[in-house]
C-alpha cells in the first residue's frame, strides 16, 4: 500500500516551509484577529502571548500556549447549541489551529508529522471559522501537495479493489418498485418546464441527462478518493442508523474510513454522511458541478449548500423531513429511496423528542403494512439522473403521545427514506433553497 | 503546637497564567505543591478559581487554637478551628491581580469576580459587587447590591461554625437569588427551594436544599441533569432518582454533576465517573452518556465526604482525610504526577505519602486546591 512510502523523509522540506512563511503577515503585529468582547480578556492575553512566541521561533513554547488556547476554546465550542456558538470561539480555534501547523510544520519531520498538521488543520476547517482569508484552506493545500509529492501514483485506470468483492451483500431487502407508484423521469427539461410543472407544485422528479458531463462520473473510484483526499479527516456516523442508542460521530482520515468502513469486512456500519466535503476538499469540487436548476431558487448563489453522501451498502437513513429543496446526484452505486408526500405525515410517527422532530419513528420494515401511498424510486448509476425533491410547505406535522396523534402546525417537507443495496454508495446532495 | 496543628493549602493543575499553584513556574504542575504564603499571619480559608486566575480568601487568625487534641474527622476540624473576628482579604493571583479588604465571600469567573464586601459604615448590611477581573478591585464594581439585613442574619444563624458562610456564593444572602456570570447577572430564586447550596456548570445549574434534595435546570445535552434525558430543563426540578435520599453536598463540573450523600457517591453525566478527554486533547468523541445518578463506589469503602468538580474532572475528599481524583488529566489536576486521564477515582498518593490529611477541596476548570492538616503521629 502507498502507507509504506510514508516512513521515508519527504523531499524538500525546505520548500514546505517556505510556501507556508508566505502565508502568514511578516511582523507579529500584522497576525491578529479582530474579535469582539465576548472572548474573555484572558484568552486574548494567550493569543498575544502564542504568536509572540511563534514569530521569536520559540516553538515548544508555542505549543504549549496554543494547546491550552485550543482546549479552552474547544470547551467553549461544545456549550450549548452549535449554531448559538459565538463565531468568534470558532475563530479563535481556527487561529490556534493555525500556529499548531505551523509549530508542527516548523522543523524538519517525515511525512507522519505533515499528515499529523494536516490533522490539526482539518480540525480547524471543519469546527473552527474562516480566519485571515481562509488560510487554514490555503494551508491544507500545500501540506496535500506535499504528501501526495511523496507517494507513489495510482495505478492505472480505476478497477474495483478485491476487498469490495468480499462486501457482505443485501443488508436491506430492496423492494420491488414495480408496483408502486414511481417518480416520473424526463430528459433534461427547460427552466421552465421543470419550475412549471414540478419546482411550484412541489412535485419530486427525476432529471436524466444533467450531470453526464461531469468529470465525478468518469473519474471517482476508491483510488481515485484516497489519492486526492485520502489524508484528510471528515466526520463519519458510526452505528445502523441515527436514531439508534449506539450511533455515534466520529472524526477520522478518509483513508482510515475507506479502510475501516468500507474494505476489509467492515463490522459496523460507518457513513460519512451530510458533510460539506467540497468546501473541504476543493480539489474534488473541480469534479462536480452545480445544476443550472439551482438558479431558479428565491436565495443567493451563496446559500447552496453541497453536501457528500459516501458509504457502503446498508447505510440506512431513518424517515425525516429536509426543511430544505433538494437535488440528489449519484455518482457511484444504487441508492433505494422512498418519498412520503406532506398529506401522509400523519401517519408517520415522529420523535416527542427536539433532537429528533423530524424524524419517523417507524422503520422500514413496517412501512409496507401502516404507511399508505408510497412514491419510490431505485436510482442507479448509469443514468446519472438528477433526483429532486420538494421541501418548505406549510403542513400539519405533530406531537405525538402514547397511541394518539395530534396534528400541531410547523413548516415541514416531504419525508424520504433511503437505503442503500449497492457495494459502494457515493452521492452528492446539492440545497440551493431555504 | 498550635503551628503543627495548622492547615495549608496545596494546588496542582493548570497554571498557564501565573496563578499561584506552589511554585507557579512553568504551565502546569502534575503533584501537588504547597501554596506560596500570601502573607505571614494571613489564613487562606477559601479558595475560588476560574480558568485564568484564583482568588483566595483569608483572614487574620483571630485567637489562639484551644488545647488538646484535633478532632480527626474533616467536618469537626473545620468548625474546631476558632471562628475569625471579621471579614477578611481577598487576593487574585493570575491573570487578575489585585487584593480588597473587607470581603467574607468571593466567587470567580472569567467574566466577573464577585465579592461580598462589609457594609461602608457601621451596621450596614453587606454589598455584593461584580468586578471585571481585570480590574484588580480598582475603581467602581460592573454592579451592586445592598444585601437585605434580615437575609444576613439568616445566614449566621445556620452557618456552621466555622467563619465561612453557609451558603456561600454563587448563592446569595437569604437564598433568595444567586449571581450568574452571565446576563442577567441577578437571578432569583423561589423561596420554597429553600436553597442550602448552588452550584454552577457550564451549562447547567445544581442546588441543593435545606432537607438535603437536589434540583436541576439548565442544559441537558450531557446528561448532566440527572432526570434521564438529554432534554434541557428551564426551570429547577426536583432529582426525583434521588429523593428520600438527603445528600450532603453537590458539585457542578462543566458538563457533569456529582452529588455526596451521608452514605456514598453519586455521579451523573457523560460517562459515570466523569468526562475524559482522549490524547489529543479533544474531549472524546464517543462518549458513553450517563444521566441518571449512578452510583460511584470509591476504592476500600471510603466515604466521601466533599466533593468538588472541574470543567472535566472531580475531586473527592474522604472520612478518612484521603483525596481522589477523576476524569481529564492533560494538565495535570489530577495530582498523579502525570497527564493521564482516568476513568475511575485514584487515592492522591502525595497526602498519604506526606502524612497529610485532607479536609477541603476546591476545583478550578482545570486545577484542584486541597486545603490539608498535618496528621497527628502515634
Amino acid at each position: 500500500m502507498a502507507e509504506d512510502s510514508n516512513r521515508d523523509t519527504l523531499p524538500g522540506m525546505g520548500p514546505l516551509q517556505e510556501a507556508l512563511r508566505a502565508l502568514l503577515p511578516r511582523t507579529k503585529e500584522e497576525l491578529k484577529l479582530d474579535l469582539s468582547e465576548n472572548v474573555h480578556r484572558s484568552v486574548l492575553i494567550l493569543l498575544q502571548q502564542a504568536t509572540n512566541l511563534f514569530y521569536e521561533g520559540r516553538r515548544s513554547e508555542c505549543l504549549q500556549t496554543t494547546e491550552a488556547l485550543l482546549d479552552y476554546s474547544w470547551e467553549k465550542l461544545n456549550t450549548g447549541v452549535w449554531r448559538d456558538v459565538d463565531k468568534d470561539w470558532r475563530r479563535v480555534y481556527s487561529f490556534s489551529c493555525l500556529l499548531k501547523t505551523m509549530c508542527l510544520c516548523e522543523t524538519p519531520g517525515d511525512a507522519t508529522t505533515v499528515a499529523a498538521a494536516l490533522k490539526v488543520c482539518d480540525m480547524g476547517l471543519l469546527m473552527g471559522a474562516a480566519i485571515l482569508g481562509d488560510i487554514l484552506s490555503k494551508v491544507a493545500a500545500i501540506l496535500q501537495t506535499h504528501l501526495l509529492s511523496g507517494k507513489r501514483p495510482a495505478q492505472g485506470p480505476a478497477q474495483e479493489q478485491p476487498g469490495i468483492k468480499k462486501a457482505r451483500n443485501g443488508h436491506t431487502s430492496i423492494p420491488d418498485t414495480r408496483s408502486e407508484e414511481a417518480v416520473p423521469r424526463l430528459h433534461c427539461p427547460s427552466l421552465q418546464y421543470f419550475r412549471k410543472h414540478y419546482l411550484v407544485p412541489q412535485r419530486p422528479v427525476i432529471l436524466e441527462g444533467v450531470a453526464d458531463h461531469w468529470p465525478c462520473m468518469k473519474k471517482w473510484s476508491l483510488e481515485y478518493i484516497q489519492e486526492i483526499a485520502g489524508c484528510r479527516t471528515v466526520p463519519v456516523e458510526v452505528g445502523s442508523r441515527y436514531t439508534d442508542e449506539d450511533w455515534s460521530q466520529r472524526l477520522m482520515t478518509v483513508n482510515e474510513f475507506i479502510s475501516r468502513y468500507i474494505l476489509n469486512e467492515p463490522k459496523d456500519i460507518g457513513y460519512l454522511a451530510q458533510h460539506q466535503l467540497f468546501d473541504q476538499i476543493p480539489e474534488l469540487k473541480q469534479d462536480i458541478g452545480v445544476p443550472d436548476y439551482c438558479c431558479l431558487g428565491d436565495g443567493e448563489e451563496e446559500e447552496i449548500t453541497i453536501n457528500a453522501w459516501f458509504g457502503p451498502p446498508g447505510t440506512v437513513s431513518p424517515l425525516h423531513q429536509d426543511p430544505q429543496q433538494n437535488f440528489l446526484v449519484q455518482v457511484l452505486g444504487r441508492k433505494y429511496i422512498r418519498l412520503y408526500s406532506p398529506q401522509e405525515s400523519e401517519a408517520l410517527y415522529p420523535h416527542d423528542t427536539h433532537l429528533l422532530h423530524n424524524t419517523s419513528q417507524v422503520g422500514p420494515s413496517m412501512t409496507f403494512q401502516l404507511l399508505p401511498h408510497p412514491t419510490p424510486f431505485l436510482e442507479s448509476r448509469q443514468m446519472a439522473s438528477l433526483a429532486f425533491f420538494r421541501s418548505t410547505w406549510r403542513i400539519l406535522t405533530w406531537r405525538s403521545s402514547p397511541g394518539l396523534l395530534r396534528p400541531h402546525s410547523c413548516p415541514a417537507s416531504c419525508l424520504l427514506e433511503k437505503s442503500c443495496s449497492s457495494r459502494l454508495n457515493i452521492g452528492i446532495m446539492c440545497k440551493p433553497w431555504t | 503546637m498550635a503551628e503543627e496543628r495548622r492547615g495549608s493549602w496545596f494546588g496542582f493543575g493548570f497554571c498557564g497564567f501565573g496563578q499561584a499553584l506552589g511554585s507557579g513556574r512553568g504551565r502546569q504542575v502534575t503533584s501537588p505543591e504547597p501554596l506560596r504564603a500570601a502573607g505571614t499571619d494571613a489564613e487562606v480559608c477559601s479558595v475560588s478559581a476560574s480558568w485564568s486566575y484564583t482568588a483566595f480568601l483569608s483572614r487574620e487568625r483571630s485567637g489562639p487554637i484551644p488545647p488538646g487534641p484535633a478532632p480527626t474527622c474533616p467536618r469537626l476540624l473545620l468548625s474546631w478551628l476558632p471562628a475569625p473576628a471579621g471579614a477578611g482579604q481577598v487576593q487574585l493571583s493570575g491573570s487578575a491581580r489585585g487584593a480588597a479588604e473587607g470581603c467574607r465571600d468571593a466567587w470567580a469567573s472569567e467574566t466577573l469576580l464577585v465579592v461580598l464586601r462589609d457594609g461602608r459604615g457601621p451596621g450596614a448590611g453587606a454589598e455584593l459587587q461584580a468586578w471585571a477581573p481585570g480590574s484588580a478591585l480598582c475603581g467602581e464594581p460592573l454592579w451592586a447590591q445592598t444585601v437585605v439585613p434580615e437575609a444576613q442574619r439568616e445566614d449566621r444563624e445556620d452557618g456552621e461554625g466555622d467563619g465561612t458562610r453557609a451558603r456561600p456564593l454563587p448563592l446569595l444572602p437569604g437564598a433568595r437569588a444567586y449571581v450568574s456570570p452571565l446576563s442577567p447577572l441577578y437571578r432569583p430564586l423561589a423561596p420554597e427551594l429553600r436553597a442550602r447550596r448552588l452550584e454552577l456548570g457550564t451549562e447547567h445549574a445544581l442546588l441543593l436544599d435545606e432537607a438535603g434534595q437536589v434540583y436541576s435546570w439548565g442544559g441537558g445535552r450531557h446528561g448532566q441533569l440527572g432526570h434521564g434525558t438529554l432534554e434541557a430543563e428551564p426551570e429547577p426540578r426536583l432529582l426525583e432518582a434521588l429523593q428520600g435520599l438527603p445528600m450532603a453536598e453537590v458539585a457542578a463540573g462543566g458538563w457533569h454533576s456529582v452529588c455526596v450523600s451521608a452514605t456514598g457517591l453519586s455521579g451523573h453525566g457523560p460517562g459515570v465517573t466523569g468526562t475524559t478527554g482522549d490524547e489529543g486533547g479533544a474531549p472524546a468523541s464517543c462518549i458513553a452518556l450517563q444521566p441518571f445518578p449512578a452510583l460511584l463506589d470509591l476504592p476500600l469503602g471510603s466515604d466521601a465526604v466533599k466533593a468538588s468538580c472541574g470543567s472535566r474532572h472531580t475531586a473527592v475528599v474522604t472520612r478518612a482525610g484521603e483525596l481522589y481524583t477523576w476524569g481529564w488529566g492533560k494538565y495535570g489536576q489530577l495530582g498523579h504526577g502525570d497527564t493521564t486521564s482516568r476513568d475511575w477515582p485514584c487515592r492522591v498518593e502525595y497526602f498519604v505519602d506526606k502524612q497529610l490529611q485532607a479536609v477541603a477541596v476546591s476545583c478550578g476548570p482545570w486545577n484542584t486546591y486541597v486545603y490539608a492538616v498535618q496528621r497527628e503521629t502515634s
